[in-house]
């Protein structure tokens, strides 16, 4: 999935369409690794529910980079008026798209507010085709520049090039320690249900369940069999959105994480829940807002950094700031109201440390 | 055909999705992703069976049943078994690649490591099993037991015992059965 998204946003021209639905991709993935695990544990054990975590990744989408100080200055700017929901919708009716450096980041934004919520819902559940149908692309032209018709030992390369356990084409081949290949998912199967032992040759496999994928090999045959790869891919992107939820070993935030997900996906979760969409949304929107024109730091802060512990211990506090903030009027206050004080803080927060900078 | 089977499989490896059912609007495939592992691969192994066959050796699914199959292994030449036709069964667990095959055979035979029921005392197909190995190698395998067996790992060990103190006469007895029970 990551490799994908990387191969796309790499692409050339940035007024490609699909690119657009890469990015709401990638922002769907942003959404949900902007919280570490570690951040997601912690709060766990402090016993915060959905809605304290939705709100404290408003405050970190809200909390500058420490990494990227230099960079982030000049973005800094736009954090100087509090970023309300309004004020914010205002502004990006405003924008035209010309006038925007970076095109790729706001193209949701510029539309008319009413259609862009029905859009994203079509643009997310198509994302997956798209993105099959751009890979597709990018191997005919990658075939197309090799012209390799038939590559006379291609019945022995197959044979060479696919997975035991499966015998069909590695998909995301991963390399044991003793050389051998498998794909990684197979390869995983095995460690789990066989022991850790190479099905080939039996040697010990100390990291079977954090295997990799050898990136040199799944490029060649990703060029070799681009149609094996294409089937296999649209197999797994079907399950993908199943096989994600699944995949956090810890219980605590398996709710909290599907839930998130299956907000992202599902188009009939969306319409259930307008009052997170809705969340979702300006989360979205303020996050590209604060990344515009500095794609570098929206790509990095998909990792999980050192920076985000440091940035974790602010976030903590701040978080005590809003509870200290929402108790006294908690009878008729909402919910917004406090994330308006909060962000308004935050970006209080933001202006002094300008300041501080600046002196 | 095989929905129910693959139904009660699809538990194991990709399960969890039927608590969290209504969220997806019911979608209930994913579940069988790694039932059809286990089924392409099986496939996978027909087809490549059916190609390259190993030698002296043939196996197919006995009826409509993928994981449910049928071997044979002709005798050997040069040992007592020589002329005889050895029928196998095969099944396939649901987890296949995995889990080995469980194999019994069909035709009696006089051999150490097969007892009268048919259980084959094979180290691959109980802890050696590698997911790596296919029905063509685990066919190999039961061949080379036939010129080679396993004395000292027996599972008929008044068989093995004769074997190793009078082969001739162990040989006699096989070649006898070979006739009685496989042609």
């Amino acid at each position: 999935m990551v490799i994908e998204n990387e191969t796309i946003t790499s692409h050339p021209n940035p007024k490609d369409p699909p690119r657009k639905q890469s990015h709401t991709v990638a922002d769907a993935a942003k959404n949900d690794t902007l919280l570490s695990p570690r951040f997601k544990s912690v709060a766990a054990m402090a016993g915060w529910d959905e809605e304290a975590l939705l709100v404290a990744s408003l405050v970190v989408e809200d909390t500058p980079d420490r990494q990227f100080k230099r960079k982030k200055r000049s973005d800094l700017q736009n954090f100087k008026t509090p970023p309300t929901n309004s004020r914010r919708k205002r502004r990006a009716q405003k924008r035209s798209p010309a006038s925007i450096p970076v095109a790729v980041l706001d193209l949701d934004e510029d539309g008319s507010t009413s259609n862009q919520e029905s859009e994203k819902k079509k643009t997310e559940s198509k994302v997956t085709a798209e993105i099959e149908k751009k890979t597709e692309d990018d191997e005919i032209d990658t075939k197309g520049s090799n012209s390799s018709p038939a590559i006379p030992c291609i019945d022995r390369l197959r044979e060479e090039l696919s997975c035991a356990i499966c015998l069909e084409i590695c998909f995301e081949p991963s390399t044991t320690p003793c050389g051998h290949s498998f794909c990684k998912k197979c390869l995983r199967s095995a460690a789990d249900k066989c022991g850790k032992r190479c099905p080939k040759c039996r040697d010990l496999i100390r990291n079977g369940r954090s295997c990799t994928v050898n990136t040199v090999l799944w490029n060649t045959i990703q060029l070799l069999f681009p149609e094996e790869v294409e089937a296999r891919k649209a197999v797994s992107a079907s399950s993908n959105s199943e096989s994600q939820s699944k995949s956090p070993a810890r219980v605590s935030h398996y709710n909290v994480r599907t839930r998130i997900i299956d907000a992202l996906n599902s188009p009939e979760s969306e319409s259930r829940d307008p009052e997170r969409r809705s969340h979702r949304n300006t989360r979205s929107r303020s996050f590209r807002q604060s990344s515009r024109g500095d794609v570098s730091v929206s790509r990095r802060r998909e990792l999980p950094s050192q920076d985000e512990d440091a940035a974790f211990a602010l976030r903590l506090q701040r978080e005590e700031f809003m509870e200290a903030f929402r108790s006294p009027n908690e009878h008729g206050n909402s919910l917004a109201m406090a994330r308006a004080n909060l962000r308004a803080m935050a970006s209080r927060a933001v202006n002094i440390r300008i300041r501080g900078r600046a002196e | 055909m095989m929905s129910n089977s693959m139904m009660t499989m699809a538990s194991g490896g990709g399960g969890g999705s039927g608590g969290r059912g209504s969220v997806g609007g019911g979608r209930s495939w994913p579940s069988t992703t790694s039932v059809s592992a286990s089924g392409k691969r099986i496939q996978k192994e027909m087809s490549e069976l059916s190609i390259d066959p190993p030698p002296d050796c043939s196996a197919g699914p006995k009826g409509d049943n993928l994981y449910h199959w049928v071997a044979t292994i002709f005798g050997p030449p040069g040992t007592p078994y020589e002329g005889g036709i050895f029928f196998l069964d095969i099944t396939f667990p649901s987890d296949y690649p995995f889990k080995p095959p469980k194999v019994v055979f069909k035709t009696r035979i006089y051999h150490c490591n097969v007892d009268s029921d048919g259980n084959v005392s094979l180290d691959i197909l109980k802890d050696g099993w590698s997911p790596a190995l296919t029905i063509s190698k685990v066919l190999l395998a039961l061949r080379s037991i036939f010129t080679n067996p396993a004395p000292y790992k027996p599972l008929v060990p008044g068989i093995a015992h004769l074997y190793l103190a009078d082969r001739v006469k162990h040989d006699e007895l096989a070649a006898e059965w070979t006739l009685r029970f496989a042609r």
